[in-house]
């Protein structure tokens, strides 16, 4: 009798205890996946600057409905490996509601099959990589992975009518990195430059980390190009326009988005000069809302707003916007996401109208910067 | 373009030389394999440019002190990590030699930051960034001849301390018998501790000379860079310095020859390759002795 007196007490204290969680755990969690060590650290550093800044407006606004935001960073190392490994880990804490991230495109298909199979919503704020929008939707159909910047397919076309029609090329060289970035983005542009009637004279690749491109570089100078174009990202970018320059060729450079990254001026030196890349979001041709979020930015991390930071500081909008209207839960979130399918629907970001198709893919236009004097200044013709 | 690639090998190989000599002397002398000099290269880069960021000084100086900074820790690694593991078993010695290489590789992280850097041009004699000379399609820099000079005028310096001086020769007797050489009178230790400090003054030379030549350093650069030149050593022959000094160039050469007409996918791959060839015909390396082990 009186064991199970206390085993009633038990059970009644547990009932309360249960009831009275979900009241304490009002905090929201957004879960960031990132490199923040290893070679790609500056890419996470940018992400993580932007979560900051939009987490700490959306707290001092008083939270979303009255719940605090928290994020939560994950270091992937923008490797696929480890991704894969990072994964688990985010879904299987429940506080988290969704996932920013991840960076570089093959860690993001890496981490994929795990968002899709326990079902979290996912945005990219630079995962390019045209495949993921293939590898994104559950047995239902349902998508959970989404991203709030262009696919490289959309960069690769851009850039190929861009070097025929505003640069005037027309003899390109193309330098890949052996990833899915670099294929993807290098694809599309020898597609698109076959359909304009641009000249490719050579392709070559180079593989992640390298620091010695002049073997490949002696290659592609003998087809006499007039343009070089580097598919890849911005360490081993700068490394590519100074060594073109000591082998003597003189070429405009031009690649994507993974060449935005000051660093590829510090290490590219005088070589980085006249070297176009196509961009997410330019802080000069930004729309009014941003000009704000630029201030406090600029003041904060005291450098220039990058694309990357700016697309992260959507992604966090985007999730609040949705956990206002439909609160915590992961499905319901995803609803949401699903939902903003045109551009009368569209989520009024700092980095202009964003909304999804059928396959979670963003249709964004490309701003187009370049290095002049050793600094970035928006390209004298845009292109749209 | 035959002629363009073979300079890029060769400046390439000269590289990969100077570290592989570090690994052939330090195996030659206590038979270890130290995986920590890829990073003692690594510091050697980026004490050279603390030295010029922080303290302003000139190039060459500033290049100077770097390397004796990184012999010094050439002979504290020794004294620190392998000295009183001198009698145990060689395997506790190796995977010390791992760790090492990891702690300084994340120690470097740390001071450093894991962003690349790019090496202060400004620093550099104005000289150094133009064309030597160009002979149509062939160009060669001022700063591909001072790799050469440095490499070469190093190796040779490095043959002479060790078959002209005294020391040089201890360091030869200890690499034959160590237990006959502490008989004859010699402070093994101390012979020890200049091994290392003078492979480690190689590795840094070696260091710098990328960072300026690539205008970047990282704190992960050494770990390709040991991995390669180790490669370089064993093809030829671990233990003998000329074999290493052969082994880097011509993995260097491969590696641009690879690049330019096999696959630019493969460089690796081919350097790989002729190394595995080497060492299935010729298992002591290219100018390795048929060891008689003397265990």
């Amino acid at each position: 009798m009186r064991l199970k007196s206390w085993k009633t007490t038990l059970v009644f204290v547990c009932a309360v205890v249960l009831a009275g969680a979900p009241a304490l755990a009002q905090t929201v969690k957004i879960g960031v996946a990132a490199p923040f060590t290893g070679p790609a650290a500056s890419y996470g550093e940018n992400i993580k600057s932007g979560v900051e800044t939009k987490v700490a407006e959306l707290n001092a606004a008083g939270g979303i409905n009255g719940m605090p935001v928290e994020a939560v960073y994950f270091d992937e190392l923008c490797d696929p490996k480890e991704a894969a490994t990072v994964a688990p880990r985010i879904v299987r804490d429940r506080a988290i509601v969704g996932v920013v991230g991840h960076v570089c495109s093959s860690a993001h298909l890496a981490a994929l099959p795990t968002y899709v199979r326990v079902g979290i919503p996912v945005i990219s704020p630079t995962a390019t990589n045209v495949t993921i929008g293939d590898q994104n939707a559950d047995r239902a159909g349902r998508v959970w992975s989404f991203r709030n910047v262009y696919l490289d397919d959309y960069q690769g076309q851009f850039l190929a009518r861009y070097a025929k029609e505003v640069l005037g090329l027309a003899r390109i060289a193309v330098f890949y990195e052996n990833n899915d970035y670099g294929i993807g983005l290098k694809d599309a542009f020898l597609k698109e430059a076959a359909a304009v009637g641009l000249a490719v004279v050579g392709s070559e690749g180079y593989v992640k980390g390298a620091s010695d491109f002049t073997p490949q570089l002696t290659k592609l100078r003998g087809g006499n190009p007039d343009g070089l174009f580097i598919s890849g990202y911005y360490n081993e970018g700068a490394l590519i326009a100074a060594q073109a320059a000591n082998l003597g060729m003189k070429v405009v450079k031009f690649g994507a988005d993974g060449l935005d990254n000051v660093d590829y001026i510090q290490l590219g030196g005088a070589a980085a000069d006249n070297t176009y890349m196509t961009v997410p979001f330019l802080a000069a041709a930004a729309p009014e809302q941003a000009k704000a979020f630029i201030r406090t930015f600029e003041e904060k991390y005291r450098r220039d707003l990058d694309w990357m930071s700016a697309n992260a500081y959507d992604a966090v909008g985007l999730f609040a916007a949705a956990l206002a209207a439909v609160g915590p839960d992961r499905e319901k979130i995803r609803d949401y996401l699903a939902g903003i399918d045109g551009p009368e629907k569209a989520y009024e970001g700092i980095t202009g109208p964003t909304y999804f198709n059928a396959k979670g893919d963003p249709e964004k236009m490309a701003f187009v910067k370049m290095v002049q004097d050793g600094r970035f200044t928006a390209a004298p013709r845009q292109m749209r | 373009m035959l002629e363009q690639q073979l300079i890029n090998g060769l400046t390439l190989g000269l590289i990969y030389a100077l570290i592989a000599v570090g690994y052939t002397m330090v195996y030659g002398v206590i038979q270890l394999i130290n995986f920590a000099h890829g990073e003692i290269y690594m510091l050697g880069a980026f004490f050279c440019v603390t030295l010029i960021t922080a303290a302003g000084l000139p190039f060459y100086v500033a290049m100077l002190m770097a390397v004796i900074c990184c012999a010094l820790c050439g002979i504290l690694l020794d004294i620190i990590a392998y000295r009183p593991l001198r009698r145990a078993p060689r395997l506790a010695a190796l995977i010390t030699a791992i760790g090492m290489s990891i702690f300084l590789q994340n120690l470097a992280l740390i001071i450093w930051g894991s962003r690349s850097k790019p090496f202060p041009r400004a620093s550099l004699p104005a000289y150094l960034s133009e064309q030597a000379l160009v002979m149509g399609q062939v160009g060669l820099t001022w700063l591909q001849l001072f790799i050469f000079a440095v490499a070469i005028g190093m190796m040779v310096a490095l043959f002479l301390v060790i078959h002209k001086t005294r020391t040089g020769t201890a360091m030869r007797a200890l690499a034959q018998n160590r237990t006959a050489a502490a008989l004859m009178g010699i402070n093994v230790n101390a012979v020890i501790s200049f091994t290392f400090a003078l492979g480690s003054a190689m590795g840094a030379v070696a260091g710098i000379l990328v960072a300026v030549y690539y205008n970047t350093l990282y704190p992960t650069m050494g770990y390709t860079a040991g991995v390669k030149a180790f490669a370089a050593a064993v093809l030829g022959g671990i233990g003998s310095v000329p074999g290493a000094m052969v082994g880097g160039v011509v993995l260097g050469v491969a590696e641009a020859l690879g690049a330019g007409y096999v696959s630019s996918l493969y460089r690796d791959g081919v350097a790989y390759a002729v190394m595995i060839a080497v060492i299935v015909l010729r298992p002591s390396g290219i100018l390795g002795r048929a060891a008689i082990d003397k265990a």
